[in-house]
């Protein structure tokens, strides 16, 4: 288990110092709210706080990665492929999570020769890791924010962006021709859909005015229209649907999953960049991929779902909802949808997406000037 | 359906009969060595390609289906089986005989391409050399193993070392300067996408495919040479069914049923030839899903909903397949002379069980559509790539799905009709966009077709009068064909055209026993389709081609 507490340990430190640089912020940050309760203040209480903070916010994301992998995804796929899946041990097979834990943690830790050994093993706590650092800046509902910078939604994308610098470590460091091919091959997704993600996400910013999450989130909760009494909020995703789907599409590139799966593709290169990655590492890859649908998930519903808003239940509850509601949709994606080629990847990324998102963010501009 | 439509008797067929051949052929014609099946010419083995050159050219003798190679007491022996594309039935065989000392033949390989492998095929397991011809290496066997299985000098007794060598990048030397290297890339023998111990040695640039070839015998268990061993009348039926084991069992066995049926004279009652028939739809129905499953799953690349519906709708036919046969994958349900017992009682509910799954096809062949061959990403994938010209894929001897899938309309359940097929009303499957699309698209049309064909089965074994059924005619226990008689008969695979030669020495067991696998044949295609295209469509091609390492490797 060591691999889960070092990853559940490192964000921590970064997340303090963010958490530092927004304090006085609009709204109490968790590590504020924590250090409060205890009575601690001045660099005691940042610290504790911001250390208690993360781990709190970590373990939620590795517990709902835990949740997601060994048991639902695969109830998930069963249900659109008419099977039942894992119902064994447990009430719905539950505890296969804690099985499979152990199943796969006890595995031997293959070494294979000539890898390139601090790369080799740095890339698999880079991965989780990098996501896990993303969830800094996001909103979760219900008080949980770590750090709420003026530039949040910037650094949440420049953390997320260092996956791929995992993949090229693992890809290049594990001595294997698959793994390389899985490596560029993410790199040229990456550079492809990088850039109309973040532009897509630019349009959403000229509307709110503000990189600040906690900024965007409260720019949505304003009524767009009132329809026989229920009033529907200025979600980004209702005002402009056109760049949500541009994101939704972009993302599902970003995070590699179908139709976009490209550096895995397991039919053509095997496993891609962690053909050579068993025991821990493997589940290390294993967690950074979901936490970064998780992430994904989390940047839509900030970005165009209005983050933790929703009626009734708690905003915590509805931001899990969303993130949950993508992950859904990945797996959807995964089931029914045929991967595209390369070469035709990056070709809609470039010639595609690239396009459309500049002319939205352009129109949006406009527009945004017309009103104002 | 009919033959009748298909080779009009108006229609000019060239040059057929044995005397118009011999009279083409002249003075190259050594000698007269008729088989069953066709007429055989004994050419000299410098003018081998003299012979296939004008057999192919001036005759219209376009498809090499086999080539056999044996040895005699006196001499060693190469025979190819020439078919034509448009007409299976014009067949000759040409033997070319070559001496013990000194077994060098002329290559068919300039004239057919498909020789190339069949020739190495020859080389690896009889030991005859063939002269210009481009590449002979060892296929089946590993490069370092010493002896030729059977030759008859072999010695099955002496160790066999097999070292385990790096694969070199075949086009290193190619590079100029630094720029542009290539990589070399072992995809498989243990690969996700190869469908058993394939192992394609693979040059890259890039993404792209620039050189690809195939290494097989990972598979080889040596079924010929079991087969050379069993008596004809009982212990060579059960192994077909382990050739192409994709629940193409009665498929293969209908193969081996029909040549020593040939070869002994046996008649096949009427009502087993009906059995059989639906039997062997069944399988295909069967061994099409999976097709259909895999190249899904190849291409969509994760594991789909696709997959599982092709093989839950597979289940079923299994199902059915274990009521009649009593098996789920190795029948075993052929016998020569008819097949081993009638159909399940009670018969009702057997016929009821074939007409809920044929009722229910539609709806499920519907949803395949919607799922794969209407999905624009599919599309995207697999129009245009692979692409495999009918002319390449007669010169490869492709049959089956894939030449159907370029165009070429052979089928021999229309063309060389044999079982009930000639009664029955269906159409062969055939799209001429020659692409991986078109070789899905076939493989739905057929289980469509295949559908016809069972239901009409359905419909003649329920009025079939009670004492007419005669499930096999009588069969004598031993059956001894003639010394020296030869026969190359071949059935239509799940895979295409299955053949199989025999040659008898007057005892109980075949003297040699050669099987005509439609996936080695198909397989050699690969290059052709790949070289220049993307990784994805490499594996999309492979699975295309729907090939079994069991019956590639033998």
């Amino acid at each position: 288990m060591d691999g889960v507490f070092l990853q559940s340990g490192t964000p921590t430190g970064t997340a303090n110092a963010t958490a530092n640089a927004s304090a006085g912020g609009p709204i109490a940050t968790l590590p504020e709210t924590i250090s409060g309760a205890l009575g601690l203040s001045g660099t005691l209480g940042d610290v504790v706080g911001g250390l208690l903070g993360a781990f709190l916010v970590a373990n939620i994301m590795l517990g709902m990665t835990a949740l997601a992998g060994p048991w639902a995804k695969r109830k998930i796929t069963a249900a659109f492929t008419d099977r039942i899946a894992v119902n064994r041990i447990g009430p719905f097979g539950l505890l296969i999570i804690v099985a499979d834990a152990v199943r796969l943690l006890s595995k031997e830790l293959i070494v294979p020769e000539g890898v390139d050994r601090p790369a080799w093993d740095l890339a698999p706590i880079i991965l989780p890791f990098s996501a896990l650092l993303g969830f800094a800046v996001i909103p979760l509902g219900s008080g949980l924010q770590l750090a709420d910078p003026e530039t949040g939604i910037v650094f949440a994308f420049a953390a997320a962006s260092i996956a791929s610098l995992s993949l090229v470590m693992a890809g290049y460091a594990s001595n294997n021709k698959y793994s390389l091919l899985g490596a560029l091959r993410s790199i040229a997704q990456n550079l492809a859909y990088e850039i109309p993600l973040v532009v897509t996400a630019a349009s959403v910013i000229i509307f709110a005015g503000t990189f600040q999450t906690s900024e965007i989130v409260a720019a949505q909760t304003e009524t767009l229209v009132s329809l026989g009494g229920v009033s529907i909020p200025s979600w980004y995703a209702f005002v402009n649907p056109f760049a949500f789907v541009l994101f939704v599409a972009a993302n599902l590139a970003e995070i590699g999953r179908n139709p976009f799966d490209i550096p895995e593709a397991p039919t053509e290169i095997v496993a891609g960049y962690q053909t050579e990655y068993s025991s821990v590492y493997f589940v290390l890859f294993y967690l950074g991929e979901f936490i970064h649908i998780f992430l994904g998930g989390a940047l839509i519903a900030v970005l165009f779902l209005g983050g933790p808003a929703g009626p009734v239940l708690p905003g915590f509850v509805w931001m899990v909802i969303k993130m949950w509601a993508f992950f859904l949709f990945t797996q959807w994606a995964r089931s029914a949808v045929p991967r595209v080629r390369i070469d035709q990847l990056i070709e809609m990324g470039w010639k595609g997406m690239l396009v459309l998102s500049f002319a939205n963010l352009v129109l949006t501009a406009i527009l945004v000037g017309v009103i104002a | 359906m009919s033959l009748e439509e298909s080779t009009p008797d108006t229609v000019d067929r060239g040059v057929t009969t044995a005397e118009e051949i011999e009279a083409l052929l002249g003075d190259l014609v050594l000698d007269r060595d008729d088989h069953l099946n066709a007429p055989g010419f004994v050419v000299r083995p410098d003018q081998v390609q003299d012979t296939l050159f004008r057999l192919r050219d001036e005759a219209g003798f376009d498809h090499l289906s086999c080539v056999t190679a044996q040895e005699y007491e006196d001499r060693y022996e190469s025979i190819y089986h020439l078919k034509k594309y448009d007409d299976p039935t014009d067949e000759v065989s040409v033997v070319v005989p070559t001496p013990t000392d000194d077994p060098v033949s002329e290559s068919a390989e300039p004239v057919y391409r498909t020789a190339e492998w069949h020739e190495r095929e020859a080389y690896d397991l009889v030991g005859i050399d063939y002269d210009d011809h481009p590449d002979l290496r060892r296929i089946l066997l590993p490069e370092t193993w010493q002896g030729h299985p059977l030759s008859r000098d072999y010695d099955q007794d002496r160790p066999q070392v097999v070292p385990l060598r790096e694969h070199a990048n075949p086009l290193q030397e190619d590079h100029e300067g630094d720029e542009g290297d290539t990589m070399f890339l072992n995809i498989g023998p243990h690969h996700p996408a190869t469908h058993g111990v394939l192992h394609l040695k693979t040059v890259l640039d890039g993404e792209q495919v620039v050189d690809v070839e195939s290494d097989i015998g990972y598979l080889h268990r040596c079924e010929e040479q079991i087969c050379q061993q069993g008596t004809y009348r009982y212990q060579i039926m059960p192994y077909p069914d382990r050739w192409d084991y994709i629940s193409a069992g009665l498929l293969n066995e209908w193969a081996y049923a029909r040549v020593a049926e040939d070869l002994a004279d046996i008649e096949v009652p009427e009502y087993a030839q009906v059995i059989r028939t639906m039997g062997a739809e069944l399988c295909r129905i069967a061994a099409h899903m999976l097709a259909v499953g895999t190249f899904a799953l190849d291409v969509y690349g994760d594991f789909t909903a696709i997959f599982m519906y092709a093989v839950r709708d597979r289940e079923k036919v299994q199902n059915i397949l274990e009521e009649l046969t009593g098996q789920r994958l190795m029948f075993n349900y052929f016998r020569l002379g008819g097949v081993v017992w009638d159909l399940p009682e009670p018969r009702e509910d057997f016929f009821e069980m074939i007409r809920d799954f044929l009722d229910d096809l539609p709806e499920a062949l519907e949803e395949y559509h919607d799922m794969i061959s209407a999905n624009e990403i599919l599309q995207v994938r697999t129009v245009d790539t692979g692409v495999l010209p009918p002319e390449v894929a007669k010169s490869y001897g492709a049959t089956g799905p894939v030449a159907r899938g370029s165009g070429v309309d052979y089928d021999l359940r229309r063309d060389d009709p044999y079982g009930y097929y000639d009664e029955l009303d269906w159409n062969v499957a055939v799209e001429d966009g020659c692409d991986n699309y078109s070789r899905l698209l076939v493989r739905l049309r057929e289980v469509e077709e295949s559908a016809k064909i069972i239901e009409q089965c359905v419909d003649l074994l329920e009025d079939w009068p009670e004492d007419e059924r005669t499930i096999q005619s009588n069969v004598p226990r031993t059956i001894r064909p003639d010394d020296d008689t030869e026969i190359y008969r071949a059935v239509e695979g799940a895979k295409g055209e299955l053949g199989i030669y025999v040659r008898a020495d007057g005892t109980e067991k075949p003297a040699r026993f050669k099987i005509r696998s439609p996936c080695f044949s198909n397989l050699q295609t690969l290059p052709e389709m790949s070289n220049g295209e993307y990784i994805p469509d490499l594996i999309a091609s492979l699975g295309s081609l729907d090939i079994v390492l069991g019956e590639v490797d033998r």
